[in-house]
């Protein structure tokens, strides 16, 4: 009888061997091509295949063949060096392959790549594929929970992050699993937001060291809003933060009751993360109830707010509130881009952020202190301006019964989707959306299970006008505004790249690639559906992709 | 080709629910005809076994599809669902009740197989603990409850619904029938290099497999000068004789009483 012992010892002594096999084939592959992908090639994987992210992986900037978490690097600028794909050839560019996973809807993760392999995520599903040929390699099936009310109850999922072999996903319902990345088979799961139902989760872990930040969602139900990290080995919870300050802490005197209990502040994206400065940066969601303020007086800490944190021990080290006593559902999660930039002459270290409250901020990211701030919509009349430390000057646009015309509207002047930072033309990139709504408020009690908005909204104006922005930071103005005409409202986050690329999903259903410097289309693809997430690029074998999630299906793209 | 593989899965699918065929109560032609529907129309998505496939979730598992009332369940066959089911009101009201009725003679089994499991647990499951983490090896390459290798399937909820003597057939005579993701094969490329490991997808013009090492090798077979299939996968073949009957037998205990430990939500991989 032939014995299986045989077949593990074959295996084992063709192992040994792998490397050099390896070593012949892909250095024959990269011979092949005419350009590598990165002249620069920092490739963080030893070899292509393997699973084993680093810190020093994680900590490497600028992105080249791997695209290790959600934003790419800790900075959040989402810019790759890649630069086999140019303004010169990206017309010849076409869609290699088209994954469908099996939980539909709306798709809104960022694939991660490590050494070839693309991780994603539909609802609480996982996948690994080959990232060349989009074949799956493992899947992790977790059925939808039943029950959820809105975000959560979409089973929204923005993806994953690696350390090591092993691989980080919230769940709907707010459970942090860790999976082993190179099987998809689960290793642990926690349950990290209980006590009220209306908890759940949309987003992807942050690794930060060696722990990973969770955040939570449900600002527009009710709920409390946490970050909170745990152990990436154990899973054991070693901090919690909470945005909603309880008795007795600075803050609660815009809650008072058990209100803070129901106060949102939900932290629903992924932050960003400086390893020099060592904080964490994470922005708030809005207070709940959404539209009615007269349950919380005075700002709402920390709701709408910009949070740095020490992130071995989840210390709030500052914060900036864009919105104090948001009434109208701005937020403050949109991504806070690190940048370290000439400012008025200065070198500095900036964060800079497009909130959905239609302000463009500078801020200082070592103190948190106003730097520059300037309005980037036409349709903007909730503040007056904003005052010499940032914050707006309000223009007492009070929701009631009846309502009130405010602009922009609930869904953002911009939203999640990503922004986009080059440093090498200094450009900050960007999606808006000009739009106003009738917001109307009315006292509501909390009851779990249900949303909590205080009433809602009405379409006033939909003007339905999407722009891509660039943002030149040397001469703090906007270079370009593209913009976007189509069918659907876009909800498509931009990337760029080294060679002066901006790629985006538009409001056509197209995926397309611009010339960073004027806005000009160079390329586009229709996708026959809409883009609800945000693209990013890797390479394998020296070949660069574009990669995006378009409604029900991740797309990838490279020269042919 | 075709003919041959939906031979072996309704094969394959006989073995499984060959419980339905062998119970009196379930009268044999029609839980055949059931079967055969099974096959046609369900097996595709939800798995040959019914325990869920890459494109739809697993019929028996604890958030089970078939909570619904039988009224329900027809409705869900013959018009699908949101989620992506496809409706199946073509293939007839009286072949939708077939199907149906083939869910609820399953389902009565798995909980009769799940009582019979229960009860049959003879072993000593600490021991089989230390069986599973020591002297057999399983965990070198299956992962339960979060310890253990990747390279093998996850067996945290292998136990559940499974009754001893097919999980004890499982681990003494394994390969029957082979996963398809987790067969050995070896490649021989065109300038002689050789790779062994396991094929975790394929089609007629690339291969991924993953060495026991865990690194993805992406390969086109255009570059290949021969694949052979061993028509196993890695788990040994010799437990029969490696392990004593009543080590054989905690093991299985230890599988089954680990799988009862309550868990969240319906967890599973392929």
């Amino acid at each position: 009888m032939h014995s299986a012992s045989s077949a593990l010892r074959a295996l084992t002594a063709v192992c040994l061997l792998l490397g050099l096999w390896e070593g012949i084939a892909f250095g024959q592959a990269e011979k092949g091509r005419e350009q590598s992908a990165a002249t620069d090639a920092t490739t963080s994987a030893e070899a292509n295949g393997v699973i084993n992210v680093q810190q020093e992986d994680l900590i490497k900037k600028p992105v080249a063949d791997n695209w290790l978490s959600y934003n790419g690097d800790y900075s959040g600028a989402r810019y790759s060096s890649l630069t086999q794909i140019t303004p010169g050839n990206v017309g010849r560019m076409s869609a290699q392959w088209v994954f469908h996973p099996r939980e539909v809807g709306p798709l809104e993760v960022t694939p991660v790549v490590v050494a070839g392999i693309m991780f994603v995520t539909s609802a609480n599903d996982a996948y690994a594929l080959d990232a060349k040929t989009g074949k799956v390699l493992w899947h992790h099936v977790r059925a939808v929970t039943p029950g959820l009310i809105d975000d959560p109850g979409q089973h929204h999922n923005r993806g994953v992050a690696i350390l090591g072999t092993r691989l980080y996903m919230e769940t709907d319902n707010a459970h942090l699993l860790c999976l082993d990345a190179r099987s998809g088979h689960l290793l642990w799961d926690v349950a990290y937001a209980t006590g009220n139902k209306n908890y759940g989760a949309t987003s992807a872990p942050l690794i930060v060291k060696d722990k990973v930040v969770v955040g939570i969602s449900g600002g527009d139900d009710g709920v409390r809003g946490f970050l909170a990290a745990f152990d990436t080995e154990t899973g054991k919870e070693e901090w919690r933060f909470w945005t909603i300050p309880g008795p007795g802490e600075k803050g609660n005197e815009s809650w008072p009751g058990d209100t803070y209990l129901h106060g949102g502040g939900s932290t629903w994206m992924p932050g960003t993360y400086d390893p020099d400065l060592n904080l964490l940066y994470w922005g708030t969601g809005n207070p709940a109830p959404d539209y009615d303020g007269s349950m919380r007086p005075g700002e709402d800490l920390y709701t709408s707010c910009l949070l740095a944190l020490d992130p071995d021990t989840g210390t709030l080290k500052w914060y900036f509130q864009y919105s104090p006593h948001d009434l109208y559902d701005y937020d403050g999660v949109q991504t806070p881009v690190l940048v370290n930039a000439s400012l008025k002459g200065r070198a500095r270290q900036l964060i800079i952020s497009a909130n959905r409250n239609g302000f463009l901020y500078i801020l200082d990211r070592t103190n948190g202190k106003f730097l520059f701030g300037k309005p980037f919509v036409e349709n903007q009349n909730w503040a007056k301006g904003l005052d010499e430390n940032g914050r707006p000057i309000s223009a007492g646009l009070i929701p009631d019964e009846k309502g009130v015309r405010v602009c922009p509207a609930n869904g953002g002047a911009t939203n999640w989707y990503s922004p986009s930072y080059n440093p090498s033309t200094h450009m900050f990139y960007f999606r808006s959306f000009e739009a106003c709504a009738l917001v109307k408020a009315e006292e509501e009690p909390f009851v779990e299970g249900h949303t909590y908005y205080g009433s809602g909204i009405e379409t006033a104006d939909e003007t339905g006008k999407g722009y891509i922005n660039a943002f030149d930071v040397d001469t703090l103005d906007f270079s370009w505004r593209d913009l976007q005409i189509g069918a659907n409202k876009g909800w498509g986050g931009v990337m760029s790249t080294a060679t002066g690329l901006v790629a985006f999903g538009d409001d056509a259903q197209n995926f397309v690639v611009a010339d960073g410097r004027t806005g000009k289309p160079l390329w586009h693809f229709q996708l026959g559906q809409l883009v609800h997430a945000s693209p990013m690029s890797y390479a394998v074998d020296g070949r660069q992709y574009f990669a995006v999630a378009a409604g029900s299906d991740i797309f990838s793209f490279a020269l042919p | 080709m075709a003919h041959r593989t939906a031979l072996s899965l309704l094969f394959a699918t006989l073995l499984v629910f060959g419980f339905v065929l062998r119970d009196g109560h379930a009268q044999g032609s029609e839980a055949r005809q059931g079967v055969q529907l099974f096959m046609g129309y369900c097996a595709g998505c939800h798995g040959a076994d019914g325990r869920g496939g890459d494109k739809a979730p697993s019929l028996f598992s604890a958030a089970s599809p078939l909570n619904p009332s039988d009224a329900e369940l027809f409705r869900i066959v013959r018009d699908g669902t949101q989620r992506g089911m496809p409706a199946f009101a073509q293939i007839g009201d009286a072949n939708i009740r077939a199907v149906v009725q083939l869910l609820r003679t399953i389902e009565r089994g798995s909980v009769s197989k799940s009582a019979t499991a229960q009860a049959a647990v003879t072993g000593n499951a600490d021991l089989g603990r230390a069986l599973y983490f020591g002297k057999a090896q399983c965990s070198q390459c299956h992962v339960m409850e979060g310890k253990g290798g990747f390279i093998a399937s996850s067996l945290t909820d292998y136990g559940r619904n499974r009754a001893v003597d097919e999980i004890l057939k499982a681990i003494t005579n394994p390969d029957n029938p082979l996963v398809p993701s987790s067969q050995v094969v070896t490649v021989t490329t065109r300038t002689g290099q050789e790779l062994t490991g396991v094929l975790r997808n394929e089609d007629n013009f690339n291969l991924e497999v993953q060495s026991e090492d865990g690194r993805y090798h992406f390969l086109v077979r255009t570059d290949l000068k021969r694949v052979q299939y061993t028509q196993h996968s890695l788990m040994p073949r010799d437990f029969a004789t490696r392990l004593s009957p009543k080590e054989l037998n905690d093991i299985v205990s230890f599988l089954i009483v680990s799988s009862r430990n309550p868990r969240p939500e319906n967890v599973g991989s392929r």
